[in-house]
């Protein structure tokens, strides 16, 4: 629906791709650990190796004192829901990771 | 020649003088067209055939509105002047309680501000009297309210950390871009829809859920200056109920077109404001030193049986419905808070507030109230940050939180009937993804994408380099605050103070 408004109301997002400029934002959702309150917002180079998202993960998640690290090696992911199986040499775009995108593992 | 002898003058009563010095100063005008003068009522949708059908009950006459505002204020101010000079912030329960205050502070009176500026515009733009006069009395009240507001509070200014820059953080702050976001909304809404979204749903289905907590929290935790400001601004809420009751019956009884762009305002404002009011949750069950009633209480009595089932039995009439996702908001009562406050938790070091984990007697409030939920979080974060704090740590999201594009908080709300797993909804608009919280954020955000895409989003614009820098000090640097403001209670400069007002020794920092 349109705004109703007194004028043609088309107004830029605040959010898109554009500001980001290599980069993007990317949601990372520890899917079953609500110590991680939401998913949680990064801003990625697109050209970042899957791999060195998932090193990442290892150090951050680590602020749950239950967490093992290395349990991320066999982690099951999805992106934007759909199930994949994530190559780690190739980057996050060529994994289908878009702007804003959400990356949802479970372990 | 005589003089006829003159009637005795005869006092006019107050309808009569009611009358006279509102609706008999209107005149229709000739040199111009009445869509000239009131250019914004109509773009809407919504037909209006007769304003003169707009009843304001409550009569005033500005003369007697200021009589009765300034004896309320001298009241309240005779109580804080009183209450600064005995020291009546040592009375309070526990330091801990300010945290309520601060979110209140932060997060209402700039709001206050807003409903003033709107309904001053509607004191001139409305077409008829009725609603120009009770729109300008409605003004001049939240100008009140937000001055009052202010004036109270400042007195626990001089005694606690993260009360000292309340507006800047009003702009800038993540969580207060929440209540920011909700207002600006409804001031770049229409007339009407404004009326639906801040007279009668604000005002009216959801006020009691918003104020009463925050009232009688005040009173049941010795916060006396706050109590009186809760009095004083009583009779003005009546009014505003009333008005928003008033607006959404005249816009139903004036044309049957109306009703469903009437029930699509209604069923987006519960929504919105339903999501702003779950900070309340969060302060009702977890701030506050002595309870008053549990979240889910007060939304089974002020909503569940005052509202659906009274006020939406009387609007059934008019073919009005219940709002929709009303299901949704009934399901999350006994997790609501616990998920708010969670969020609260891990991301108060980034806040003007403070947050701790429940001690034992607030565990033991928690399990009767919450039975069947409090020991699903208790088991699964609250124990867990217990072993964090018993290892000499904190525990503190080390990242930036999923926001929702509507309503802005954290996305850590969960499924209905999955109190574990945390809701996602996406929505596709021009090839761009937004994220939302629930189905309500998402159907507010599909009705108007163009609108909601312009989301100041906190942790967005920290990505994009718009608050101060990349780092966690950089961003709170450019926020205001200051050492004390935010983080861990146990420790902080409030909870040292305070066990020395009361001498005690101060614990380990
Ligand atoms: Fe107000
Ligand atoms: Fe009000
Ligand atoms: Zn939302």
């Amino acid at each position: 629906m349109a705004v109703k408004a007194m004028y043609d109301y088309d107004w830029p997002s605040r959010s898109a791709a554009e500001f980001y400029g290599d980069d993007q934002l990317v949601h990372v959702w520890f899917r079953g650990n609500v110590f991680f309150v939401s998913a949680q917002t990064f801003r990625f180079p697109k050209a970042m190796p899957f791999g060195e998202l998932v090193g990442l993960c290892k150090g951050f998640f680590a602020a749950d004192p239950d967490f093992v690290p290395d349990a991320m090696d066999s982690a099951n992911w999805k992106v934007d829901g759909q199930p994949i199986t994530p190559d780690l040499d190739r980057s996050l775009e060529e994994n289908g990771v878009g702007h804003k995108s959400l990356v949802e593992f479970t372990l | 020649m005589t003089v006829p002898a003159q009637k005795p003058v005869r006092k006019l009563s107050m309808k009569q003088r009611y009358s006279a010095l509102t609706h008999d100063l209107d005149w229709t005008p000739t040199y111009v067209t009445e869509e000239q003068v009131f250019p914004h009522t109509t773009f809407e949708g919504i037909k209006v055939h007769d304003w003169s059908k707009w009843d304001d009950p409550f009569r005033l006459t500005v003369e007697a509105y200021n009589k009765y505002q300034a004896e309320k204020d001298r009241r309240l101010y005779a109580v804080l002047d009183g209450f600064a000079q005995s020291q009546g912030q040592l009375g309070l329960t526990d330091a801990r309680y300010m945290n309520a205050m601060k979110i209140f502070l932060q997060g209402i009176p700039i709001h206050e501000y807003d409903a003033h500026r709107n309904f001053a515009y509607l004191a001139r733009y409305a077409n008829g009297p009725g609603a120009r006069f009770a729109a300008l009395c409605q003004s001049l009240d939240e100008l009140r309210h937000a001055q009052t507001e202010i004036h109270t509070l400042s007195h626990y200014n001089k005694h606690f950390d993260g009360m000292h820059d309340w507006h800047k953080w009003s702009d800038r702050v993540w969580y207060l871009s929440v209540p920011k976001s909700f207002f600006e909304d409804a001031l770049t809404a229409g007339p009407f829809e404004w009326l639906i979204a801040i007279g009668f749903s604000f005002e009216y289905l959801l006020t009691n859920l918003l104020f009463v907590p925050f009232m009688s929290g005040a009173a049941f935790n010795g916060d006396l200056p706050t109590m009186t400001f809760g009095f004083s601004a009583q009779s003005d809420e009546s009014r505003h109920m009333t008005l928003g009751l008033e607006a959404i019956k005249f816009m139903l009884e004036q044309d049957e077109d109306n009703l469903p762009i009437v029930q699509d305002w209604l069923d987006k404002w519960f929504w919105r404001g339903y999501r702003l009011i779950s900070l309340v949750a969060g302060m009702m069950d977890y701030m506050l030193p002595k309870r008053v009633m549990s979240w889910k209480e007060a939304f089974e009595l002020y909503f569940e049986e005052q509202m659906l089932g009274g006020l939406f039995k009387d609007l059934e009439y008019y073919g009005i419905k219940p709002p929709r996702h009303v299901d949704w908001a009934i399901g999350e009562k006994e997790i609501l808070s616990h998920q708010v406050y969670w969020i609260l938790y891990q991301y108060s070091h980034a806040a003007a507030f403070s947050t701790t984990i429940p001690d034992a007697e607030d565990q033991a409030w928690l399990e009767q109230a919450y039975p069947e939920t409090w020991p699903v979080y208790r088991d699964t974060v609250w124990n867990k940050a217990q072993r964090v704090m018993d290892e000499g740590g904190r525990y503190f999201n080390p990242g930036l939180p999923q926001l929702c594009t509507v309503c802005q908080i954290p996305m850590g709300f969960t499924e209905p009937g999955d109190p574990l797993t945390q809701c996602q909804r996406q929505s596709v608009y021009e090839g761009e993804r937004y994220d939302f919280c629930s189905d309500g954020c998402q159907w507010i955000f599909d009705r108007e994408p163009v609108k909601y895409r312009q989301s100041w989003l906190p942790v967005h614009q920290i990505f994009q380099g718009n608050c101060g820098g990349p780092t966690l000090p950089d961003v709170a640097a450019w926020y205001g605050l200051q050492p004390g403001d935010g983080a861990e209670y146990l420790g902080s400069p409030d909870h040292q103070n305070w066990l020395a007002w009361h001498g005690q020794a101060p614990q380990e920092g």
